[in-house]
């Protein structure tokens, strides 16, 4: 059972990350990135063909982060200026389907050129043990490494100048803006900062499952659930969410196994958000 | 002319209102002298109109009352699959497990609509619920192999005998259904509903204070589009006699649901057809692509809605109106408002001039309240 549920975490954990970039992006601009999980895997594609090429790990990581960020800051200043002149639910929509006519395109350029590339990272050592559950290395590295993104994103929102910026923004835009903060450069930043997450937990899924070109619809669906169920526009939330809905995975499909298990993770996922109608630690706005 | 704008309302002339929907059907009816040889493209035609089909019972959920409901194709699959097992497995007569498999997709949408209404869901809330149950449907129908016969599919034999099995002759079913759905949805329009589907769509709280029944309303417009997309779905599976998850897949058709309503014009009565005519070409003439499809999809996806951010129905609509003002014809507030004014703004927003009206302005101005 412990193993189990630690199992759950370590998946959740990649869950919760994946919900985060989404769920800034939405909470600061009410752009529903339908996009989040092809960015993700444009990263981890491009990390893969640096490997390919030669490049040591570390580097084509890097690469690959820095291109899925950078592509996200480009449709912020570029195909994101329409939408933010709008308000309400006419920004929503419009966001939303921009981003999906996006994913079709990064979907298909990927398909077209790379319909074979896939990035698996092997992580060496061998397993540790923990509580008495031995777990992977690769594993444990992937949880380190988004626990320790969570932590920086938290502390980073709260203490620093931007991060505190970042919230004024998701508060209040035209407070903010009165307070002498764009809420463009903001947004500009965290379409980024986005990219790069996605394409972060791309790289640590990599850790112990491969990840290939047609992941990204899987990825953008999880992150929007988590995301919602976290409650739009909250860090900690989406982490709570990814946790929770993790272990339902896991034990799930360790007692029940087979489809039912997606079944019971959806579920789980309906019910969180019909008992908590603006998720588990969202403001209550949308 | 001038009248013609406020055809959707109540007090028009029978005629101008349901005027639209004749011309569109005789127009759409003439498809078969150019295709009916080509079994391949009587297929393409009838996937257009069923499409239109779920289309109009989408906008009657998501256009009249804002709850976006993100499956479509699961509610079609209830009916598909529900009427083909009704019918083959149980002998239930075809039409007889037509009208059971809506009444089941019906509830099931209605169930959601409750759910979604009585814990007051905002709209990505809603979309989400309801796309859980999309994919729970979807795995279901993988899983259930005894039943849907899983990832192979499932043949359908109950009407393969009647003239649903023949060449063009299923195409009009289809246009009749969605005849009667855009019927349908103009006799709302011009009824007590439509009335309050445009309150509570401009301001549900005003609606709430003027005496509307917010939530039954909208319980109503979900169950009712439910209704129509299952019938939509039962009619496809006797026609098509071969459904399979894929048929009904949230990838397959909400997604396409979706951007072909977004493009006709949410909450248009045309705007359904349009769009499904629209994407139905789109796609056919994507096929040559080959593998950059994806691609140029995307792309055009991109340039309609960054061009059509509200629809090309509304968008045309507006642009003959400037036309006709500009041609020297002062057009009064109700008279240029068109058919964007009589489905989106109530009451709230009815001094707006000519000016703003039918711009973006009337919509964003009718503010959605805060979820």
């Amino acid at each position: 059972m412990r193993a189990v549920v630690f199992d759950g975490v370590v998946l959740g954990l990649q869950f919760g990350l994946l919900g985060v970039g989404l769920t800034l992006v939405y909470g600061l601009g009410g752009v529903l990135n339908l996009a989040h999980g092809q960015l993700a895997v444009l990263g981890a594609i491009v990390a893969a063909l640096r490997i390919d090429a030669g490049a040591s790990t570390i580097a084509a990581v890097l690469t690959g982060l820095a291109v899925a960020g950078f592509v996200g800051l480009a449709l912020d200043l570029t195909l994101m200026r329409p939408v933010y002149r709008r308000v309400g639910e006419d920004r929503v929509l419009l966001g939303l389907l921009l981003m999906l006519g996006v994913a079709f395109i990064i979907d298909g350029v990927l398909e077209w050129r790379y319909p074979i590339e896939a990035l698996s990272l092997r992580i060496g050592g061998d397993p540790v043990d923990i509580l008495g559950v031995r777990m992977r290395t690769g594993s444990l590295l992937a949880s380190a490494i988004a626990v320790g993104v969570g932590v920086v994103l938290v502390v980073f929102l709260r203490y620093a100048t931007v991060g505190k910026a970042v919230r004024s923004v998701i508060q209040d835009e035209e407070g903010a803006q009165l307070c002498g903060v764009s809420p463009a450069t903001v947004r500009a930043f965290v379409f980024a900062l986005s990219g790069v997450l996605a394409a972060l937990v791309a790289v640590t899924r990599s850790m112990t499952s491969p990840v290939n070109v047609n992941a990204g619809i899987d990825f953008t669906i999880l992150a929007l659930i988590v995301a919602v169920v976290g409650g739009l526009g909250s860090v900690s939330g989406a982490f709570l969410a990814g946790v929770l809905l993790g272990i339902v995975n896991t034990v799930s499909a360790h007692y029940i196994g087979t489809y039912i298990t997606t079944i019971v993770l959806l579920a789980a996922a309906a019910v969180t958000i019909v008992a908590r109608p603006s998720g588990l630690l969202g403001a209550g706005r949308e | 002319m001038r009248r013609s704008a406020t055809v959707g309302r109540a007090g028009t002339s029978p005629v101008r209102a349901y005027a639209p929907i004749v011309v569109t059907g005789a127009l759409v009816a003439l498809l078969p002298l150019r295709y009916g040889d080509s079994r391949a493209m009587m297929g393409v035609v009838i996937g257009g109109v069923l499409f239109a089909a779920y289309a109009v019972g989408f906008n009657v959920i998501f256009g009249s009352t804002g709850q976006l409901f993100l499956c479509t194709g699961a509610l079609a699959g209830l009916g598909g699959y529900a009427s083909a097992i009704l019918s083959d497995r149980h002998g239930i007569p075809m039409v007889l497990s037509m009208v059971l498999a809506a009444l089941v997709a019906a509830i099931a949408g209605g169930l959601l609509s409750w759910i979604a209404v009585s814990r007051s869901l905002g709209v990505i809330f809603t979309g989400i619920v309801t796309l859980a149950f999309s994919l729970s449907f979807q795995n279901l129908l993988l899983g259930q192999r005894d039943l849907t016969g899983g990832e192979t599919g499932l043949v359908v034999d109950a009407g393969s005998d009647t003239f649903l099995g023949e060449q063009v002759a299923p195409f009009y079913v289809f246009v009749g259904l969605v005849m009667a759905y855009l019927a349908l949805y103009r006799a709302l329009q011009r009824s007590h509903v439509g009335w309050a589907f445009r309150a509570l769509r401009d301001d549900e709280i005003a609606a709430e204070l003027a005496g509307v029944d917010v939530k039954r309303y909208r319980v109503f417009a979900g169950t009712l589009g439910s209704g129509m997309i299952g019938l939509a779905g039962a009619l496809y599976a006797h026609s098509e006699r071969f459904i399979s998850p894929s048929t009904f897949s949230f990838g397959e058709v909400d997604v396409l649901v979706i951007v072909m309503l977004a493009f006709g014009g949410i909450g248009s009565l045309l705007g359904p057809v349009v769009g499904a005519a629209a994407f139905t070409v789109l796609e056919e003439w994507m096929v040559s692509f080959n593998e950059y499809r994806l691609i140029v999809y995307g792309a055009v996806i991109l340039a309609l809605f960054l061009f059509f951010p509200r629809g090309v129905v509304p968008s045309v609509q507006s642009l003959a109106q400037r036309l006709r003002r500009r041609l020297g014809r002062p057009a009064s507030p109700t008279a240029a408002a068109g058919e964007r004014r009589a489905d989106a703004p109530g009451p709230a927003a009815s001094p707006v001039g000519p000016d703003v009206v039918g711009s973006e302005e009337v919509r964003a101005g009718g503010a959605t309240p805060p979820e």
